[in-house]
């Protein structure tokens, strides 16, 4: 029994759920790129720090998140602290923006894991890249539409494993080196590196943490959520650090990891053969896993409500005989294909995570100005969970994320000067585009389903006064 | 304030509804599930409703000891909902339905309305 003399729900998550969960989502086949970043921008072996930094920072969005969901522990948080902090234009602007970070990462992981197959499988043959991730691609549509779903134990299964095969290879790829580190401290600070950047760019190692609030329903006790995000960062943090550690100590040359998709197979290969190649490629594999079915899943089931709301076509909330909503999952396959082929046409891989640093620590940023806004519109709210210090931690996170997606949006790791307006760029774009849909194109939706619904009498019976 | 007998009458309809739909049938033919309710404004009517590969095998007041899903919302919204001239879904994002389950099993309770009703 649970709450007021209440049933017990089955198949409730558990704190080892709730953790596989957000680190599932967190820990994609781009963090290794997401390792290289950090490397290129601190000298020697000190990119652990820079993580470490990146991880404190995650920290005090995960207390934003934690307040937000034990204000509306609801798989709609999203929706309902955004739309009651701010007009609601804006919130589905900023919500649109931020659902593209799904396609960015499942696009990312196709260009990685294809090349990572060509490279394991076809060496010496780079053209098949590109149908390898359109299969990759393909088959992730496929299954998704075939309403495929991996179980909760094996999504669970996968996402150990992932960290513990990256963990394992690593620290062993360090202990054949003798634990000999170049600068792990004083790395960060001195000539041609760039600290901020590397902080900003180890944020984006443990983006999509937050999205196990999205589970908020399913958990056992409210607490476990914020619990899991806190496990979570800790094994993405141990998880990203020691492969840095061991991708730095095989490659001081970090500048010229920018030309490699696949830097995990190579730190592998060079410190433990074959195996050590083939153990990497399995997490590769594993961590695309994850990526394929929860993105798809995420963000298929977000159009799927937007559009049941009346904020996109309705034609997005069609499902077909396996219920699952296909024009959503068609759409997202096409989309991530697009953006994986300019990916692999440009090599401009690094600018993804720019994009995503940036996108990710804007909506950090929008978190805790939603925690700032709803305690004072509604002070008297029952929460489970605050931050603490009162307004110090929200304003303190507002700030802090709010410069690092300004410096993220301005940097590009492929550039050795790490400034550019690509990133920005293209975030303009989308939000941009974003913000004209809602504007002009969602008043029109809203008012069609209004127009369709107005003939049509309500079917439950009038009341006998 | 709607009465269990209103919500009652909503069920009967809402059964026969969901149970005549093929289509429905078929897109929810793997969806095995039991529900409780709560009336937010009348917490003395719950109700469960026990669904097997897509058919309302049954429902009746008081809660299920064991269940997959638990639904919140006031008894007027569950008349509109069992009758089909409300749309859960925007109720839910709006906050005044809560859904304790799974994102798939809220999608699935939605869908049923959406299938049935496609133009609420």
């Amino acid at each position: 029994m649970s709450g007021a003399g209440l049933p017990a729900l089955r198949r409730s998550l558990g704190l080892r759920s709730t953790t596989a969960v957000s680190a599932g989502l967190a820990f994609a086949a781009i963090d290794y790129l997401g390792g290289v970043t950090v490397a290129i921008f601190v000298a020697g072996d000190a990119a652990w720090l820079a993580i470490l930094a990146a991880g404190i920072l995650c920290l005090l969005a995960a207390l934003a998140f934690s307040e937000l969901n034990s204000l509306y522990p609801t798989a709609a948080a999203i929706r309902l602290y955004m739309r009651n902090s701010m007009d609601d234009r804006v919130a589905l602007t900023i919500t649109f923006t931020y659902m593209t970070t799904i396609i960015l990462i499942i696009a990312a992981d196709a260009f990685i894991v294809g090349r990572a197959v060509q490279y394991v499988l076809f060496p010496d043959q780079d053209f098949l890249s590109l149908p390898i991730i359109a299969a990759l691609i393909g088959l992730a549509v496929f299954s998704n539409l075939q309403g495929v779903r991996m179980a909760g134990n094996l999504q669970e299964i996968v996402t150990y494993s992932a960290l513990a095969i990256t963990v394992v290879v690593s620290v062993v790829a360090l202990a054949l080196h003798g634990f000999r580190f170049d600068n792990p401290i004083t790395g960060v600070f001195g000539a041609g590196t760039n600290p901020v950047l590397a902080v900003v760019y180890g944020i984006f190692l443990f983006s999509a943490f937050e999205w196990v609030t999205t589970t908020a329903e399913e958990a056992r006790k409210p607490s476990l959520v914020p619990k899991g995000m806190l496990v979570a960062l800790v094994l993405l943090y141990i998880g990203t650090a020691a492969f840095t550690m061991a991708l730095t100590a095989y490659f001081p040359d970090h500048a010229a990891l920018r030309t490699v998709p696949y830097p995990q197979l190579l730190m592998a290969q060079r410190a433990l053969g074959v195996g050590g190649l083939v153990a990497m490629f399995v997490a590769t594999g594993l961590t695309a896993m994850n990526t394929f079915n929860g993105g798809f899943l995420t963000a298929s089931r977000f159009i799927y409500a937007a559009s049941r709301e009346g904020n996109l076509p309705r034609s997005l909330s069609r499902l077909n005989v396996n219920a699952v909503p296909w024009v959503p999952v068609l759409a997202l396959g096409i989309i991530s294909l697009v953006v994986a082929t300019l990916v692999y046409v440009t090599g401009a891989w690094l600018i993804l995570v720019s994009v995503g640093a940036a996108l990710e620590a804007m909506i950090y940023a929008v978190a805790a100005y939603c925690v700032i806004v709803l305690r004072r519109r509604r002070r008297d709210a029952a929460r489970e969970f605050r931050m603490p210090f009162g307004y110090v931690t929200p304003v303190a996170a507002l700030i802090v994320f709010g410069g690092l997606a300004l410096v993220a949006a301005f940097a590009d790791p492929n550039n050795p000067s790490g400034f550019s307006l690509v990133p920005a760029a293209i975030l303009a774009g989308m939000g941009i585009v974003s913000a004209v849909y809602v504007i002009v194109v969602t008043p029109r939706l809203r008012q069609r389903v209004a127009a369709t619904a107005a003939p049509r009498r309500p079917r439950r019976p009038p009341r006998s006064q | 304030m709607a009465t269990w007998e209103e919500i009652a009458e909503a069920l009967v309809d809402y059964q026969q509804s969901c149970n005549s739909n093929q289509r429905l049938r078929r897109v929810q033919r793997d969806w095995s599930k039991v529900i409780n309710f709560t009336c937010l404004d009348d917490p003395t009517v719950i109700f469960q409703m026990t669904v097997v590969k897509g058919e309302i095998t049954e429902w009746h007041s008081g809660y299920a000891a064991q269940h997959d899903i638990h639904v919140r919302a006031t008894s007027e919204d569950f008349a509109d909902m069992f009758w089909g001239d409300l749309n859960p879904s925007r109720k839910y994002l709006q906050g005044e339905i809560k859904v304790e389950g799974s994102q798939e099993d809220v999608m699935r309770l939605d869908a049923i309305t959406s299938i049935i009703w496609p133009d609420v």
